[in-house]
C-alpha cells in the first residue's frame, strides 16, 4: 500500500467520523435550543390564555394561524396534566383570498396540554405550534456541515495528493539515483536540494553510504591491480630463470617433462594476471580512443593468424562476412575477437565446426562443442569455466565489459546444437 | 653490442645478462634511477633496456632525458604496466620498442637485435648468417644467393631463430611469437614442429647447413656449431 493511501485512508476517516460527531452535537444541540424557544412561545401563549380567562372568565376567541393552533376541549377536572408534546400540526394552508382549501398536510409541531378553568368548566388546552421551520433550519444547518465535510475531505485528498507527491519528490529522486546506481560508475550519487530534515538526513545517510561502498570497491580494486601487478615481476623472474635453465642444457627426458609443465603453467599464470589487469582496466574504462574498424579486415586476420590452430584442432571454420566498419576502439576490438575466437576454439572438439558470420547490425561466432547448452546468466561470470577448461575463465567477462564499453550487446544462445555468441552493435 | 639493463629486480636483471652474455657483447646493469642517469651520461649502448618503475625515478624520464641530449642510443622500454598510455607515451618518447612483462628471454633478444639492426645497419637491410642473407626491408631470404620462398610466418621464425641464435628456445616462446596470445588453445604444438619442419627443409634444399637443432622436446636450437 502506498504511503499517500495509506494516510489517505487515516486521515479521511478519522475526519469523517469527527465530522460526523460534530454534524450530531450541532444537530441535537441546536434542536434542544430551537425546542426551548418554541417551548417558551407556548407557555407565553398559555398564558395569554390564562390572562384571557382570568379577565373575562371565558374562553377567549380561536384564530386560526398559519403558525398556531389552540384548541379547546371539555374535559374533567384532575383528568389532564401539564405537558410539552411532540405532536402532528395540521395545517390548512389559506389562499390568497382567504378560503379553504380542501387538503390539509400535517407538519411535525409541538404541543403544550394544559388545563384552564372558565366560569364552571375545565377545558382542557392544546395548543401547537408548526415546528417546520425549526426543521428547515436544522435541515440547512445539517447540509451546510455535510457540504463543509464532503469539501474538506476533497480538498484534503487534493491536498494530500499534490503536497505529499511534492514533499515526497526528494525521496522518489533519490530512489531513482539508488535504482541507477553502479559501482563502476565514476559519478556521485545526485541529490535534489530539500530543506526538509528527514529528507536531508536520508540524503546524506545515502550519499555517505555511496562512497564508503564505492572506495572499499575501488579499495579492492586497487588491490586486484596492485596484486596483479606486483605479481607481474615474479613471475617475469620466473619465466626468465626458466629461460636460462633451458641453456645449460643436458636434460633427461624426466627433466624436460618437468620443464615443459613448467613453461606452460607459468604461461598460463601469466596469461591469468594479464587477463586480471586488463579487465581491471576496461572496467575503469581506462582503454580509450576511437579509430575507423573494418571489422571484416580485422576478422579475417584472426582466422588467418589461427589457422594452424584451427588446422591443429581439424576444426571447420566457415565464415559468411558481410563489409561492416565501425568507429570504435581497435584495440579492444582486436581482444574482442581474439577471445571470442579463443572461446570458440577452445570449447571445440577435434574436427568441430565454426561459423563466423559478420551483418550489418551483428557478428555471430558459432561453435560446435559439449552437447549442453550453457547456462547464459553464467556464461559472463567471472571464472565460471568448465572444468576442463584450460583458460583464464575471464575471457567472456572480459568480453562482456568489452561489449559494454563499446555500446555493444553479447549475448549467448544454444542454436541447433551449436554455442553461439552474438556481438549486436 | 653494448648494452645497458636498467632493472631493479635483481632475478631479472642477472637472468637477462647472463642471456646476453657472450663473446663481443657487453652488458652494464643499473639497479636504480641515479645508477642509470650517470652511466647514462657517461657512456653510449647499442640498446638501453629501460623499466619504467625504478628506486629513485621513474624509466620515462630518464628517456626523456636521453633524447634530450639526443643520443642516438636504442631504447627498449620493459614494464609490468601493461597500459596503452604508457606504450604510447613511450613510443611517442622515442622509445624504439616496448615490451612488456613477463616475457622470453629469446622475445626480448629478437626485439634487441631488431633494435640493433634499424639503428645500425644504415641503409643497409641484408643480415647476413652464413649462407643466409635476410632482406629486412623486402621480407625475404636467399641462400647461396639464390632466393628461397618462405611463408610469413617461416620468415619470421627464422629471423627469430637468428636473433637466438645458439640459444635453446622454448617451444612457448616460439608459439607466443608468431601466434600471440591466441596460442594456448592449441592441443599441443605439433604445428609448430611442421612450420620448423618446413623451414628447415626449404633452407636444406637451397643449399644451406642445417642449422636447426632440436632441444629435449622442449624447444629448438638454431647454431652453426
Amino acid at each position: 500500500m502506498k504511503l499517500l493511501s495509506k494516510y489517505n485512508r487515516v486521515t479521511l476517516l478519522s475526519t469523517i467520523v469527527i465530522m460526523l460527531f460534530t454534524g450530531i452535537i450541532y444537530y441535537v444541540a441546536i434542536k434542544l435550543i430551537l425546542i426551548e424557544d418554541i417551548d417558551k412561545d407556548l407557555a407565553v401563549e398559555e398564558n395569554e390564555i390564562f390572562e384571557y380567562v382570568k379577565v373575562n372568565h371565558a374562553l377567549p376567541q380561536v384564530f386560526e394561524s398559519e403558525y398556531q393552533q389552540i384548541i379547546f376541549q371539555e374535559a374533567k377536572p384532575g383528568s389532564v396534566k401539564r405537558e410539552f408534546v411532540d405532536t402532528l400540526y395540521r395545517n390548512i394552508p389559506y389562499s390568497h383570498h382567504g378560503r379553504h382549501h380542501r387538503h390539509e398536510e400535517f407538519e411535525s409541531g409541538r404541543g403544550l396540554i394544559s388545563v384552564v378553568t372558565a366560569g364552571n368548566k375545565t377545558y382542557r388546552v392544546l395548543i401547537v405550534k408548526s415546528t417546520v421551520e425549526t426543521e428547515d433550519l436544522l435541515k440547512i444547518i445539517f447540509g451546510i456541515t455535510a457540504g463543509v465535510i464532503l469539501l474538506l475531505l476533497l480538498v484534503l485528498l487534493i491536498s494530500n495528493r499534490l503536497l505529499l507527491n511534492r514533499l515526497w519528490q526528494p525521496f522518489h529522486n533519490l530512489l531513482k539515483e539508488l535504482r541507477s546506481f553502479k559501482l563502476s560508475d565514476a559519478g556521485a550519487i545526485a541529490l535534489s536540494e530539500t530543506n526538509i530534515d528527514e529528507f536531508k538526513e536520508l540524503n546524506q545517510a545515502v550519499v555517505a553510504m555511496a562512497s564508503r561502498v564505492k572506495s572499499d570497491y575501488t579499495d579492492l580494486k586497487t588491490f586486484t591491480e596492485n596484486a596483479s601487478h606486483e605479481l607481474l615481476t615474479p613471475i617475469a623472474v620466473i619465466n626468465s630463470k626458466l629461460d636460462t635453465l633451458l641453456q645449460t642444457e643436458n636434460f633427461s627426458p624426466q627433466q624436460s617433462k618437468l620443464l615443459n609443465d613448467l613453461y606452460s603453467a607459468v604461461s598460463r599464470l601469466t596469461r591469468l594476471n594479464q587477463s586480471l589487469i586488463l579487465l581491471v582496466k576496461i572496467e575503469n574504462r581506462l582503454v580509450e580512443g576511437h579509430q575507423p574498424v573494418n571489422l571484416k579486415a580485422e576478422i579475417e586476420d584472426i582466422a588467418m593468424q589461427f589457422e594452424e590452430i584451427f588446422n591443429d584442432k581439424q576444426i571447420a571454420l566457415k565464415t559468411d562476412l558481410s563489409d561492416k566498419h565501425l568507429e570504435t576502439n581497435l584495440y579492444l576490438v582486436e581482444i574482442l575477437l581474439n577471445n571470442l575466437f579463443s572461446n570458440a576454439i577452445r570449447h571445440n572438439y577435434q574436427g568441430g565446426i565454426v561459423n563466423i558470420i559478420l551483418r550489418e547490425n551483428e557478428l555471430v561466432i558459432e561453435n560446435s562443442g559439449d552437447a549442453d547448452a550453457l547456462q547464459p546468466e553464467k556464461v559472463f561470470k567471472r571464472f565460471n569455466k568448465s572444468t576442463n577448461s584450460e583458460g583464464s575463465g575471464l575471457g567472456l567477462t572480459i568480453s562482456k565489459q568489452i561489449c559494454e564499453n563499446l555500446g555493444f550487446d553479447l549475448s549467448y544462445f544454444f542454436n541447433n546444437g551449436l554455442h553461439t555468441f552474438k556481438v549486436s552493435f | 653490442m653494448k648494452l645497458l639493463i636498467v632493472e631493479d629486480e635483481q632475478g631479472l636483471r642477472e637472468s637477462i645478462e647472463e642471456y646476453f652474455a657472450e663473446a663481443g657483447n657487453v652488458c652494464e646493469t643499473a639497479s636504480t634511477y641515479a645508477e642509470a642517469l650517470s652511466k647514462v651520461s657517461m657512456y653510449r649502448y647499442d640498446c638501453i633496456l629501460l623499466d619504467i618503475t625504478i628506486p629513485g625515478g621513474n624509466g620515462i624520464d630518464l628517456l626523456k632525458n636521453i633524447k634530450q641530449q639526443e643520443y642516438n642510443d636504442g631504447i627498449l622500454i620493459i614494464s609490468a604496466k601493461n597500459s596503452l598510455d604508457d606504450r604510447l607515451e613511450g613510443l611517442d618518447l622515442g622509445a624504439d620498442d616496448y615490451l612488456v612483462k613477463p616475457f622470453h628471454l629469446s622475445e626480448l633478444r629478437a626485439r634487441v637485435s631488431a633494435i640493433i639492426r634499424r639503428k645500425s645497419f644504415n641503409g643497409s637491410n641484408i643480415l647476413l648468417f652464413h649462407e643466409i642473407a635476410i632482406d629486412l626491408m623486402a621480407k625475404s631470404i636467399k641462400v647461396k644467393d639464390q632466393p628461397v620462398k618462405l611463408t610469413r610466418k617461416e620468415y619470421a621464425l627464422l629471423l627469430y631463430f637468428v636473433a637466438n641464435k645458439g640459444k635453446v628456445v622454448s617451444k612457448n616462446a616460439i608459439a607466443e611469437h608468431l601466434w600471440g596470445d591466441g596460442i594456448d588453445m592449441a592441443n599441443n604444438f605439433d604445428f609448430i614442429y611442421s612450420h620448423i619442419k618446413n623451414l628447415r627443409k626449404k633452407l636444406l634444399e637451397a643449399g644451406s647447413n642445417d642449422y636447426i637443432h632440436a632441444a629435449y622436446g622442449m624447444g629448438y636450437k638454431f647454431t652453426d656449431q
